[in-house]
């Protein structure tokens, strides 16, 4: 059992994108604030105050979670990947070659999250129908593309994920 | 021409897609955070702040409240002069903090310091302020009434009441057929970029230095400069990747001028970034009503339009709203031949957020207006809604148009681009599709609206361009891409204007210390204006290598050709020296450096186009836009995917002006919407699209030939859209939104 | 955005938090996907949070022959997947596929969401066509509520300060057709109205039938007197009469989302709809 006051801190130990960190926080610290402020990895972004928008969306032990609606906390002992973890030796991830070829980006805010979405939808689903790729992002908010290419950058990533 | 017209890919992504773009939040450096004490009443006055408690809370530097900061500030935030006259106005100049009285429920009235974001919020709680409360006044029908005054020394809550009178209005109405009334609202929404916007400053040994989720960074420099004393030249403002703005960003809020005041007063920099409930009521939109008649002929000729034009400020008049009630009247008649237009166009203060402009600022909400009078003339003639335009666009022959209110439309074929569009976005045979559909049981409609938009504004726009000692192009441009790939536009002009890889040159703006001078990217003028003036300065660079190639090749410069990367002697294309060449020889010889300034003038250009939607409406009244299809005459498109991502775009901003997005103000002046419920579309809601350029573009007076495209679809599509559900439903709307419970 | 300074205790056994929570002022932490956004809007500023993360004894779905208990701490993606669910509690899996969105999905629970008994919310309905039975545990010990007891009103439960809802069991309804409609204004919101079925009913004749909605009222309703009607011989006139019947029922609330005259409307009309659809009668 552990027992933190209020006003104390706690130690929580994450694995980032493969490193492990570990560091004292307030128990109240957001895991999107944990990342950003904390490790400086400020490639996830955070859009809005309501769980809505999903520019911070990273994955969890494998799994997409909003990361402004997680306590950094909740993630000790977890294994997070952000938008930094996804691509390795200067090679981008098919996915991240899918939306620069596709104009599925214009301002970018909303990349990060939207890219850490489609990895974890297709994973879930490596050949989604158009209408289960509209409602596998319906948690990312884009404000600039209209999401049509969007769409077209995670069929074209499913495609090249398959091959 | 190699690159300009295709699809080329954009070249900044990587960062975007890795994670490695630096937003203003993003920025790392050693700064104290800032956060707001804001009004939660639409109107009061202040009585007292204590702010004992929150000084004590660990962590906590300073509270500031306008007492503290006035010393600092020379001068209040005004309003953009270059495109809006400070004479037609009443405002005062707004304050870093609230003075005496708080004007709407989110007035920011203290500015709390401290080492983290966490406990600055906590000491925002522990600010004690006593109010006293004042009645509200939300609507602006009773804003009219200056029973409330919201800004007492102005003596009213009016602050523009301007006629615009054009042609002979009250001929129009004598020979009218029918007059038929109209009143068409566009409601409050909110822009709402995906970046929160924010501010660093740092005011180190005389010199301010400031990052900024900007749009118009040299504006700002020289805003600030006047608001706080210090010389423009002593003054950084810098740009760091923006996260949309749609012409939200260029607006100054007191909260960036606190941030900066504090930063001087405490000699530490200090930074803030907006939370999204704060961005949500640092910039609204839209807002106004149109009431009047139109005069029409029984065969659907439009004569004139009369009539009242009301537009809400909220609590203070932001930089860029003085717009919208000055250029609305402007563009009503559209690309419309009209006898005669009289509007009486005025603007009131509420006790309400502050209203600034989006994306179209101001072209929206006439084109809005005169597509809705179009339809409802179609309507109540009984004529099909492609008639009506036909008979009263104006005719090709009759370019350059000079419209009643004196704008001159530069160039298009208004009919021929109807009749193309219609042709091609198939707009009769969804039609009919749709009234099959309908006699199956289904809501689903089709509508369509034209539009003529004004964009590429001038006055100038600024362009450089280097080439260093290898033969790599540096171009530093005055636009400000934000999001819309317009870097790329730039880089395709230069790399076709001076004949070499595109891979080569480099695109750099935002900061006033590289850049010299800068207007910016907003009303969708960085295709025309900023890439302009860098095809004339790379022209003009390309001049000063061919004086070098000719010493190169012992000759008389007149005797010297360029292409593909060579510099040769016209006669004899043996004898030549090639471009890394002579870039090396104008780096190392007489002439140490190639490059080139400009700043290019020019002037408005007017693009155009027809769109087409098609709507679903389900047994709950939610209705859906299923289709968007757009046909446009931008002039020169520099680049397919990046024109039509911008129709994309503008086009779901429209499904969400049109359906979804609505900031509910409530009695007590408070925006009861969070972004949980103010419904921003997403994915599913967005539709299928199609987007075509004329096939005969009319170029614009700038240099590129490049008319504009930015803002189009969010111009017409409400109007579209509208136009749709009207015919899925068979019930008239002449506002947006359009409620589901109002649908079914 | 900024959550206030609350303390934090990770227990090592439900009877650990319980004992802890029995001080109280001590909010349990499932999911966070109901309770985080509260704190961060600051909403709500407990001393303790408990976090249940850590407790085992929460994880599980138990087949258990004729119903299926699932632990708290199951997340809604869970339901979403899990074979038991699937087969055994169709109409459970279905409703949890239109919880949120995929995100939210991986962290919320199904505890979580049901303590919380946002009135607009998805579980709650279908917890009472089910006539689940809730576990509550505290230091005390444990007792059984009936779903039809457990709401008491927007945000309230029949659980205690000192309690947590440990387990939810829903009985089997074999060969129930189901539904779960959401009406929803835009993708991921909270149900505008939102409509559970389950029903025996084969060849134009009903058995049993079980209705209740969400976002109609400061709780979800369960029409009890109501569907009687619905027994025996189904028509179109009757479906249309319970739906005038349970719309007027209700006062639904007024928000951003709709007027209370547009959601009475709504509730009236996806009655209609759901019905045909689920009984299988034509026009």
């Amino acid at each position: 059992m552990l027992l933190v006051r209020p006003g104390e801190k706690v130690k929580v130990r994450v694995k980032v994108n493969g490193v492990w960190y570990e560091r004292d926080i307030e128990p109240r610290m957001l895991l999107v604030h944990f990342l950003r402020d904390e490790l400086g990895l400020t490639g996830t972004k955070v859009g809005c105050d309501t769980t809505t928008c999903g520019s911070c969306t990273v994955l969890m032990n494998g799994k997409a979670v909003k990361s402004c609606t997680v306590l950094a906390v909740q993630a000790d002992g977890a294994e997070i990947t952000t938008i930094e973890g996804l691509s390795s030796d200067s090679k981008l991830h098919p996915i991240q070659e899918a939306f620069k070829d596709n104009f599925a980006l214009q301002c970018g805010y909303c990349t990060p999250g939207m890219i850490m979405q489609t990895y974890y939808l297709l994973k879930e689903n490596p050949s989604p129908s158009e209408e289960e790729i509209r409602d596998g992002l319906h948690g990312n908010i884009c404000r600039c593309t209209g999401y049509q290419n969007i769409v077209k950058a995670v069929q074209d990533a499913s495609r090249r994920l398959r091959a | 021409m190699k690159y300009v017209g295709q699809p080329v890919k954009r070249l900044y992504d990587d960062k975007f897609v890795t994670g490695k773009s630096t937003y203003v939040d993003d920025i790392q450096i050693s700064a104290l955070y800032a956060g707001f004490v804001r009004s939660p009443y639409a109107h009061a006055k202040i009585k007292s702040i204590d702010v004992t408690d929150a000084l004590k809370v660990p962590g906590i530097v300073a509270v500031y409240t306008y007492k503290d900061l006035a010393p600092l500030v020379k001068d209040g935030i005004r309003i953009w002069n270059t495109y809006e006259d400070p004479r037609q106005w009443k405002f005062i100049p707004r304050k870093p903090l609230a003075d005496d009285k708080v004007r709407f429920a989110g007035d920011p009235v203290a500015i709390v310091i401290g080492v983290n974001k966490y406990v600055v919020r906590d000491a925002i709680d522990k600010v004690n302020v006593d109010y006293e409360k004042l009645p509200p006044v939300t609507k602006m029908e009773d804003a009219l009434q200056d029973k409330v005054l919201v800004h007492e020394e102005l003596k009213t809550n009016v602050a523009f009441d301007v006629p615009f009178n054009g042609g002979d209005v009250e001929g129009a109405f004598k020979q009218a057929d029918k007059v038929i009334p109209v009143e068409i609202t566009n409601n409050r929404l909110i822009p709402s970029p995906m970046e929160p916007r924010g501010i660093v400053s740092r005011y180190e040994g005389g010199t301010l230095t400031i990052w900024y989720s900007t749009q118009v960074p040299h504006l700002a420099r020289s805003e600030f400069s006047r608001i706080f004393g210090i010389p423009a030249s002593k003054i950084r403002v810098i740009m760091p990747d923006v996260g949309g703005a749609f012409g939200s960003k260029v607006n100054f809020l007191p909260e960036d001028v606190s941030v900066i005041a504090s930063s001087i007063k405490l000699g530490r920099a200090v930074r803030w970034t907006a939370t999204r409930s704060e961005e949500m009521i640092s910039s609204e939109a839209r807002h106004n009503t149109f009431k009047g008649e139109v005069a029409v002929k029984n065969d659907g000729t439009l004569l004139g339009i009369r009539g009242d034009l009301l537009v809400d400020l909220g609590a203070y008049l932001t930089v860029t709203e003085p717009i919208q009630p000055a250029i609305i009247p402007l563009m009503i008649p559209g690309p419309y031949r009209v006898k005669g237009v009289s509007i009486r166009s005025r603007a009131v203060y509420t006790t309400t957020p502050p209203i600034t402009m989006y994306r179209g600022a101001s072209r929206p909400e006439a084109t809005f207006i005169i597509e809705r009078i179009m339809s409802t003339i179609a309507d109540e003639l009984k004529l099909d809604d492609v008639t009506v335009r036909e008979r009263n666009l104006i005719r090709a022959d009759e370019m350059p148009y000079t419209n009643p209110f004196g704008l001159k439309y530069d160039s298009g074929d208004y009919i021929s681009l109807l009749r193309e569009g219609i042709q091609k976005l198939q707009y009769n045979e969804l039609k009919k599709w749709a009234e099959e559909e309908r006699r199956k049981g289904r809501k689903v409609g089709v509508g369509m609206a034209f539009y003529l938009e004004i964009s590429g504004f001038g006055p100038w726009e600024f362009g450089e361009v280097r080439v260093d000692e290898n033969g790599d192009v540096l171009v530093i441009t005055g636009g400000t891409p934000h999001g819309q790939g317009t870097e790329t536009a730039i880089a395709q002009v230069v790399a076709d204007t001076l004949q070499i890889d595109i891979s080569r040159v480099k695109v750099v703006w935002g900061d006033t210390e590289t850049v010299v001078a800068s207007m910016g990217t907003y009303g969708s003028r960085t295709a025309a204006a900023a890439a302009g003036a860098a095809m004339v300065a790379s022209k003009e660079v390309l001049e000063k290598m061919k004086k070098i190639a000719a010493g190169l090749l012992k000759a008389d410069v007149e005797e010297v050709d360029y292409a593909e990367g060579e510099f040769f002697i016209k006669k004899d294309r043996s004898k030549k020296v090639s471009w890394n060449d002579v870039a090396k020889a104008g780096y190392y010889g007489k002439e140490l450096g190639i490059s080139a300034q400009i700043i290019v003038p020019g002037d408005v250009t007017f693009p155009y186009g027809v769109h087409v939607a098609v709507v679903e409406v389900n047994d709950y009244g939610i209705p859906k836009v299923l289709t968007y299809k757009a046909y446009d005459d931008i002039g020169n498109v520099i680049n397919p995917a990046l024109a039509e991502g911008q129709i994309h775009g503008g086009a779901v901003q429209a499904v969400g002006q049109a359906l979804y997005e609505e900031a509910i103000i409530n009695d007590d002046g408070q925006l009861t919407v969070t972004y949980a419920d103010y419904f921003i579309p997403t994915a599913v809601e967005a539709p299928k699209f199609e987007s075509y350029f004329a096939e005969k573009p009319h170029v614009s007076a700038w240099p590129t030939g490049a008319k504009g495209v930015g803002e189009a679809a969010l111009i017409v599509g409400p109007a579209v859209i509208i136009r749709a559900l009207e015919d899925a439903t068979g019930k008239r709307f002449n506002k947006t939104p359009v409620r589901p419970e109002e649908i079914l | 955005m900024f959550p206030p300074q609350f303390g934090y205790y990770r227990p090592s056994s439900l009877a650990d938090a319980l004992d802890f929570m029995s001080g109280g002022d001590a909010k349990p932490l499932a999911g966070g996907q109901s309770l985080i956004p509260m704190l961060k809007l600051r909403i709500i500023q407990p001393k303790f949070l408990v976090d249940l993360s850590p407790l085992r004894e929460l994880y599980f779905i138990r087949d258990e022959g004729n119903a299926v208990s699932i632990g708290a701490m199951i997340k809604h993606s869970d339901l979403v997947k899990d074979l038991t669910v699937k087969n055994k509690l169709p109409l459970l899996s279905h409703t949890a596929s239109k919880v949120g969105d995929m995100q939210v999905r991986n962290m919320g629970t199904i505890g979580g969401s049901l303590s919380n008994a946002d009135p607009s919310a998805d579980y709650p309905a279908v917890s009472l066509v089910y006539e689940a039975k809730m576990v509550l545990s505290s230091s005390n010990g444990e007792r059984e509520v009936e779903a039809r007891n457990f709401f008491k009103g927007p945000f309230t439960t029949e659980v205690q300060e000192n309690e947590v809802l440990k387990e939810i069991k829903f009985p089997v309804l074999q060969g129930y057709k189901f539904k779960y409609e959401k009406i929803v204004r835009r993708a991921g919101d909270f149900a505008l109205v939102g409509m559970a079925v389950l029903a025996k009913a084969e060849g134009g004749k009903v058995d049993d039938i079980r209705v209740a909605y969400t976002g109609v009222s400061d709780r979800p309703y369960r029409p009890y007197e109501h569907e009687k009607m619905l027994i025996g011989t189904v028509t179109l006139d009757k479906i249309k009469e319970f739906a005038e019947k349970v719309s007027n029922s209700v006062n639904p609330p007024s928000d951003s989302r709709g007027s209370s005259s547009y959601r009475r409307k709504v509730m009236q009309i996806v009655t209609i709809n759901t019905l045909k659809e689920v009984l299988g009668v034509v026009s």
